[in-house]
């Protein structure tokens, strides 16, 4: 035979559960007050890869959105877009020609737009170099850069810490 | 006459729980669109100001374009990074190391560059120039061998910027402008 059903707990109020929101709440905000303090208004300035790292430095200098040329492992680009493989830069010759057609051209544009709309014209460029390419390469790049007018070049490094 | 206290004081307080559902939901939003906006690498970048004359093809430390630079004194510092170590010189000498020949700072004995060392001759070098009236000695001049890794560049970079006195305690630039020379052949 089957149990009979407990007649005293029959009677018992069922006890309505709530969710203790408030520890939630706690840590929602330490975490919101985090994310505003590393919230960035520039955008990624660089798009890392394993073609592309970058050397550690402690310099505290922000940098600002330029012109950019990276010089990844096997290619070299300007503003993300690819100019040549670093394997086709002759070994003779310190200007890179097809670096220095590029970078002219975006020369001349902020020529024109310096007379244009005013836009003066900063000279600046940011090198993102891999961390291992080899000084000579690096040199050449920053040869081409100075020769086309973008001589104010800043070297883009990770912070430290 | 005074009032008569109102007698629906014995009501109890009901409780009232506050409604976060939509705290909730404005958090549930402003995370993710706050981590994706979020600066994960802190970047920065070292500033190199490359004259817009030819300084850059590796005339190196004297441009003498006019004849009123020429009287004025010059330092010249030159660091030249090689497979073997650092040299420090300039135009006219080169800071021996201790054996007598070689760079003046060799490397560590696991093969990694002495940078420790390096700052500190170039704080020794820096204490005996300043104020002895070089136009240039904030500059120094930096060159490598051909396959020099870019870390290594940028590392004696960062050593080349500031360093604290000990007597005044205050930070005071080493050699922060760098210039760049052609690869050592």
């Amino acid at each position: 035979m089957a149990f009979q059903p407990s007649k005293s707990k029959k009677n018992h109020a069922k006890e309505e559960g709530s969710l203790n929101m408030n520890s939630m709440m706690d840590m929602m905000t330490i975490i919101l007050l985090f994310l505003l303090k590393s919230f960035s208004t520039e955008g990624a300035l660089v798009t890392p890869s394993q073609q592309l790292r970058l050397p550690v430095s402690d310099q505290e200098l922000k940098p600002k959105k330029e012109l950019t040329v990276s010089i990844a492992k096997d290619v070299l680009m300007v503003n993300d877009a690819v100019i040549m493989s670093v394997s086709d830069i002759e070994k003779n010759q310190m200007l890179i020609p097809s670096l220095a057609d590029r970078l002219s051209d975006y020369a001349a544009q902020e020529h024109e737009l310096e007379v244009d709309v005013g836009k003066e014209f900063t000279h600046e460029v940011i090198i993102e170099g891999d961390e291992k390419i080899p000084f000579e390469l690096l040199f050449k790049v920053m040869f081409t850069c100075s020769k086309t007018e973008f001589y104010k070049m800043r070297l883009l490094t990770i912070r430290k810490g | 006459m005074a009032y008569k206290p109102s007698m629906r004081r014995k009501n109890e307080d009901e409780e009232m729980e506050l409604d976060i559902r939509p705290v909730m939901n404005l958090m549930v939003v402003l995370i993710p669109l706050l981590i994706a906006g979020a600066e994960w690498v802190k970047l920065s970048v070292i500033e190199i100001n490359v004259p817009p004359a030819k300084a850059a093809d590796g005339s190196g430390v004297g441009d003498n374009k006019n004849d009123i630079k020429e009287k004025q004194k010059k330092l010249g510092l030159t660091i030249a990074i090689s497979d073997a170590g650092i040299t420090i010189g300039n135009a006219g000498v080169i800071l021996s190391g201790e054996s007598g020949e070689g760079p003046t700072v060799g490397k560590l004995e696991d093969g990694k560059y002495d940078y420790a060392k390096l700052r500190e001759k170039l704080i020794d070098l820096k204490k005996k120039i300043v104020g002895k009236g070089f136009v240039d000695e904030n500059r120094a001049v930096l060159t490598a061998s051909a396959d020099i890794e870019y870390q290594t560049i940028v590392t004696i970079m960062d050593n080349l910027q500031t360093y604290t006195d000990e007597e005044s305690k205050q930070v005071l630039p080493l050699f922060p402008e760098v210039n760049f020379s052609k690869v050592l052949q």
